[in-house]
């Protein structure tokens, strides 16, 4: 899927963000269950925080078409099942993509304000990635 | 399943039309026809400004915070509802779904200046203006407005006036497009979940007669328009033959002007959305590519490697660059204006007339369409063709470009594209035309800024939108005043 449109590249966000909720809810077990169902209560606050991007980021003036994103360049495959070292691994797999997808979208969207929530998303991952290696250890 | 007959809204009422007559609205993306409208009759018209008649001696009292707090629940709910209007904008007019999502937000822009009416409304005093004599100015709203509204921002346009409207204290009357009527149905619907009183607010669907009646009716104080030049100028002087006051926002043939220096990368993104955004269907359209100089052969490779990347389909569909045009008569006459153009010598860039769709074959699609070697004489260069065709025009230097946008009746918006002060300098303070934009390709004011026009673009004085807005539906009273 090409993400050449403001809206396209917004709606991946959002259902990779919905997508992340859902994984954490389905694996947050054992150890895991705490650090899990803070991931997905995050990630709930962050897909809400995309809609609301879409919602009010949208401007007739900049509405360009846009170059140089592909949604397949940012699949991610996940799956509940597995133990713990998997599932974590799926979760830095999962926060990894989001860093590279949001730091993509940060360059390629003229919106100067929707840039600096993509870059806020990209940060707050990071965040998140450090958390999930400290964990594996 | 058989569409539905949409229904007037009076006096806090949806009300069924006694008019037998009907049009179909279809959905242009697959021609499926997806509700009726009735073409409503004079003695509904009448209801509905009897109704806002009625209304608005305690509309007036109202205090203007209470008016704002109605505009704080409408923007409200309009954000509650924020994908569904943007869905049903993409389903009776064709715009890709991220253009109908702006469209939705600039409505909404407006419905947030128009809830400053405390301060916006505020008048003004001078004491002692003679020796022990005060002198005031108050603003007053007038009585009933109405509007009459185009197909190609079906939402938004009603929304550049209705809010001041009300907010001012007046009450209201909509005529929305008879061919996209149907997110005015959601927004009435919107306006009657935040309860306002009847008859502050009604809709009133229809044709040319309904336009008439309002006009002649001595219980209707202005009128606000949106569309061709030639009904603008027909309505702005049968308002002036009947004592109203008009605003009426007319037809465009928008130039974008590329000068020498522009950067090139970021100018022709802005150049593909103003003349193929909406399929080139609103009057902010950048509709003839200026190319100044030597810049020519570097411009028309990129502009038509650009195009042809477009992505033309069903708007909702996420990754689409590039909807269908409004109705199948849109379609012929743009196809009319491709013929006109070749025959007339101009060189076919890009043919749109070859689009392949894969599915949708039924709908109102064209392809992005570039012609090049384009004279200011030609029919392609002087009419507005709505839809997405552009024309490219060769000049030696900035002072022919700044001729060319001159030789047009029109004066709605103009583009430059420049690294150079000194060009964007003398292109604000010298092209006649409302709306200009230094490398912007689509210069559409926000909501506390007059949409304005010039020449055979508007007519009157007053804009929608912003200070200008408040001014048009509101009375200036003068107070002069000495005690004894």
């Amino acid at each position: 899927m090409d993400l050449a449109t403001f809206g396209a590249i917004m709606t991946f966000a959002l259902e990779l963000e919905k997508r992340a909720a859902a994984f954490y809810e389905q694996a947050a077990r054992g150890s895991l269950e705490e650090p899990f169902t803070d991931l997905a209560r995050k990630a709930n606050k962050r897909a809400k925080r995309m809609e609301r991007t879409r919602r009010e980021g949208v401007q007739e003036m900049i509405l360009e078409p846009i170059r140089g994103m592909h949604g397949d360049d940012y699949r991610v495959e996940l799956s509940s099942d597995g133990d713990e070292s998997e599932l974590l691994n799926q979760a830095i797999g999962l926060v990894e993509t989001s860093i590279r997808f949001y730091q993509d979208a940060a360059l390629k969207i003229p919106v100067k304000e929707v840039a600096r929530t993509c870059e806020r998303m990209a940060k707050e991952s990071e965040k998140q990635k450090a958390e999930l290696q400290s964990l594996l250890v | 399943m058989t569409p539905k007959v949409l229904k007037n809204y009076i006096d806090g009422e949806w009300v069924e039309s006694k008019s037998g007559e009907l049009l179909d609205v279809r959905n242009p993306a697959t021609a499926e026809v997806i509700a009726r409208v009735p073409l409503s009759t004079t003695d509904e018209v009448t209801s509905a400004i009897q109704a806002a008649k009625t209304a608005f001696p305690g509309w007036r009292e109202t205090t203007p915070f209470t008016r704002a707090r109605y505009m704080f629940e409408l923007k409200n709910v309009m954000e509650d509802r924020f994908e569904e209007l943007a869905a049903v904008i993409v389903k009776e007019h064709g715009k890709i779904i991220d253009e109908a999502r702006g469209e939705v937000r600039r409505s909404i822009e407006n419905v947030e200046v128009a809830a400053g009416i405390p301060s916006l409304m505020t008048g003004y005093n001078l004491e002692d203006v003679s020796q022990g004599i005060d002198e005031d100015c108050v603003y007053q709203p007038a009585g009933v407005f109405c509007c009459v509204t185009p197909f190609n921002f079906p939402l938004m346009v009603p929304i550049w006036f209705l809010p001041y409207a009300i907010s001012c204290g007046n009450t209201y009357i909509v005529k929305p497009s008879e061919i996209c009527p149907l997110s005015q149905i959601l927004f009435f619907e919107l306006l009657e979940e935040i309860d306002l009183p009847p008859g502050v607010v009604n809709m009133v669907n229809g044709d040319k007669r309904v336009v008439n009646a309002l006009l002649e009716s001595p219980d209707v104080e202005g009128l606000s328009f949106v569309g061709s030049t030639p009904v603008g100028k027909y309505l702005y002087a049968k308002a002036a033959e009947h004592g109203k006051r008009a605003q009426c926002q007319a037809g465009a043939k928008n130039c974008l002007v590329v000068m020498q220096d522009a950067v090139l990368e970021q100018s022709v993104p802005a150049i593909m959305s103003s003349v193929f955004g909406t399929a080139g269907q609103r009057c902010l359209a950048g509709a003839l590519v200026v190319a100044v100089g030597d810049v020519y052969e570097p411009l028309e490779g990129m502009l038509v490697e650009a195009a042809s990347n477009l992505k033309v389909g069903d708007g909702m569909d996420e990754t689409v660059q590039m909807g269908p045009v409004v109705t199948q008569k849109s379609l012929d006459r743009i196809r009319g204006y491709i013929e006109k153009g070749i025959e007339e010598g101009a060189r076919l860039l890009l043919d749109g007339r070859e689009l392949q769709m894969e599915g949708n074959s039924d709908g109102y699609f064209i392809g992005p369409t570039i012609f090049t070697d384009v004279t200011p004489e030609m029919a392609i260069a002087r009419d507005e063709i709505f839809g997405p065709v552009m024309g490219i025009v060769r000049v030696d230097d900035f002072d022919q470009a700044v001729e060319v946008i001159h030789s047009s009746p029109y004066g709605n918006a103009a583009s430059i594209f420049t690294t150079s002060g000194k060009w964007a300098r003398e292109f604000k303070y010298r092209v006649q035309a409302g709306n200009l934009g230094i490398n912007i390709g689509i210069a559409a004011p926000v909501a506390s800024f007059p949409f304005s026009g010039m020449k055979d673009s508007f007519f009157g004085d007053l804009h929608g939108q912003g200070r200008d807005a408040i001014e048009f539906f509101t009375d200036r009273k003068v107070v002069i005043t000495r005690w004894f």
